[in-house]
C-alpha cells in the first residue's frame, strides 16, 4: 500500500514540477511551489 | 525563473526535514539502578521488528521470588504524564521483590508526529537535575506513515465492534491485536505477547484524560482485578489522594483493562489523570498549558460546574498528575502484594507524590 501511496505523490510531483516550468505568470508558478513542498514531504515519508 | 521557484520550494523542504526528523528521534531513557535488562518488544512478537512500532521494554528483576507486574506507559503519545511516569520509574525504581517490566512507549510510533488541527506542541522540556531533558508531545495515535489509509469505519476484529476509521491507530481500541493485522494491531498483539511468554500478573496501563471526561483521576479495573484495585484506592484516599475506581465495561472492546484481563491471566487496570491540554474546551496551546496544567477557559468550565474533577488557578500541573500516577502504581504494587503474599512485588527508590508535589519533576530528571 505504501508504494502506491508514494507512486501517487510521484506523479503528482512530476506534474506539478511540469506546471512550474510550463505556467508563464509568475503568480501560478509560486503557486505551484508551494503545493510542491507537501507532496515532497509526504514521498520522503515525513508528516 | 522556474528554476529559482523550484530551488525555493526545495529549500523549504531542507528547513523543515530536521524538525521531523528530530521527531522519529527517541529521547534518552537512562538506565536506572533497577534495570538489569533492556530487550525489543520485537523479541516476543518479530512482526513489528524493524517498524515504528517495535519499542524498549525495561526489565528490573530484583533477582527474588515474586510475580511479574507490566507498567505501559505511552500508549497514547499525548498524554505525558504517563510516559513520563513510566521513564522515572527506569529511572529511579529498585525493585525488592518480584519483577517490573516497563515499556515507556507502548505506541511509540504515536510519539513521532501530533495530532491534525490541535496546535500540539512538540516537545517539553525541563531543566533537570542531570541537565536539560526534552520529551516528544506526541499524537494519540499511530503515525499515519506507519499505517495507512485509514477505513470508513474501524471493525474491532475480536468482536466486530464498529468505531471511526481513525480508531484503526489507536492502540487502546486494539486490543487482543492480531499477528497479520494493521501495525497498531500487531503492537497490541506484540505486548499481549509479552504477558503470555512473561506470566505477566498484573498490567498498568497509564493515562491521562482531558477535565471534562468523567472517567477521570480514576482507576478502571477488570473485574478480576477490582479487589486489587479496590484496596489500592482505599490506600490512596488515606494518603490524601482521591481518586476513583471505575469497572471496566464489558461491551466496550479493544481497551487494555478489558481485554489484556480478558486475554491473559493478568490483572489488567488503567489509570487516567487529568490533563487539560486534551479537553475540547480548552484556549491555546502551547508546552507551558501541558506542563502546568493551567487553562483559563477550564477555569470558567468549572465554575460553571462542568468538570469531572476540581479545578482551580492552580490547575493540574505535571507534577501532581505523574505524582499520581507513581503513588498509584505504588499502592497498586502493595495492594496486589497484601492480596497475594506467596508472590509479591515490591520497589523502592520513587520519589513520593508529597515529593513530587514539593520539589517537581525536575529533580527527578
Amino acid at each position: 500500500m505504501t508504494v502506491v501511496y508514494r507512486g501517487i505523490v510521484a506523479v503528482a510531483i512530476v506534474l506539478v514540477v511540469a506546471e512550474i516550468f510550463s505556467q508563464r505568470s509568475l503568480k501560478l508558478k509560486i503557486n505551484a511551489g508551494l503545493v510542491l513542498v507537501p507532496l515532497v514531504l509526504r514521498a520522503l515519508m515525513i508528516g | 525563473m522556474s528554476l529559482a521557484v523550484l530551488g525555493a520550494s526545495l529549500a523549504v523542504v531542507a528547513a523543515v526535514v530536521p524538525g521531523y526528523r528530530a521527531a522519529a528521534q527517541d529521547e534518552t531513557v537512562r538506565r536506572g539502578p533497577g534495570v538489569t535488562a533492556v530487550q525489543r518488544l520485537s523479541e516476543w512478537f518479530p512482526g513489528i521488528g524493524g517498524t515504528g512500532g517495535d519499542t524498549d521494554v525495561y526489565v528490573l528483576d530484583s533477582g527474588k521470588p515474586g510475580a511479574t507486574a507490566l507498567v505501559l506507559g505511552g500508549t497514547h503519545g499525548n498524554e505525558p504524564a504517563g510516559y513520563l511516569t513510566a521513564i522515572l520509574i527506569v529511572e529511579h525504581a529498585v525493585p525488592t521483590a518480584g519483577r517490573l517490566l516497563v515499556v515507556p512507549h507502548a505506541n511509540r510510533s504515536s510519539l513521532t508526529h501530533t495530532d491534525y488541527q490541535e496546535a500540539s506542541p512538540r516537545t517539553l522540556e525541563f531543566q533537570g537535575a542531570s541537565g536539560r531533558r526534552a520529551f516528544r508531545y506526541g499524537s494519540r495515535a499511530t503515525n499515519p506513515t506507519d499505517q495507512w489509509p485509514d477505513p470508513d469505519i474501524y471493525v474491532h476484529a475480536a468482536s466486530g465492534q464498529q468505531l471511526s476509521g481513525a480508531e484503526t491507530r489507536n492502540l487502546n481500541r486494539a486490543y487482543p491485536g492480531r499477528p497479520d493485522g494493521t501495525l497498531t494491531e500487531r503492537i497490541a498483539f506484540a505486548i499481549v505477547s509479552l504477558i503470555r511468554a512473561e506470566k505477566v500478573a498484573l498490567v498498568i496501563d497509564l493515562h491521562e484524560a482531558s477535565p471534562e471526561y468523567p472517567v477521570v483521576n480514576a482507576i478502571v479495573a477488570h473485574e478480576r482485578a477490582m479487589p486489587v484495585a479496590s484496596v489500592a484506592v482505599l490506600n490512596l484516599e488515606f494518603d490524601d489522594i482521591t481518586i476513583g475506581l471505575e469497572p471496566s465495561p464489558k461491551n466496550l472492546r479493544g481497551l487494555s483493562h478489558r481485554e489484556l484481563g480478558d486475554a491473559t491471566g493478568a490483572l489488567a487496570l488503567l489509570c487516567e489523570t487529568s490533563n487539560v491540554s486534551q479537553g475540547r474546551l480548552r484556549g491555546a496551546t502551547d508546552a507551558r498549558q501541558v506542563v502546568e496544567g493551567t487553562d483559563d477557559k477550564y477555569l470558567r468550565a468549572a465554575g460553571l460546574g462542568r468538570l469531572a474533577v476540581p479545578f482551580d488557578e492552580h490547575g493540574w500541573p505535571i507534577k501532581q498528575r505523574v505524582g499520581r500516577h507513581v503513588a498509584t502504581v505504588m499502592a497498586i504494587l502493595a495492594a496486589f502484594t497484601s492480596t497475594n503474599p506467596g508472590t509479591p512485588i515490591s520497589v523502592s527508590g520513587l520519589p513520593s507524590y508529597a515529593e513530587l508535589m514539593a520539589k517537581g519533576l525536575e529533580p527527578f530528571l
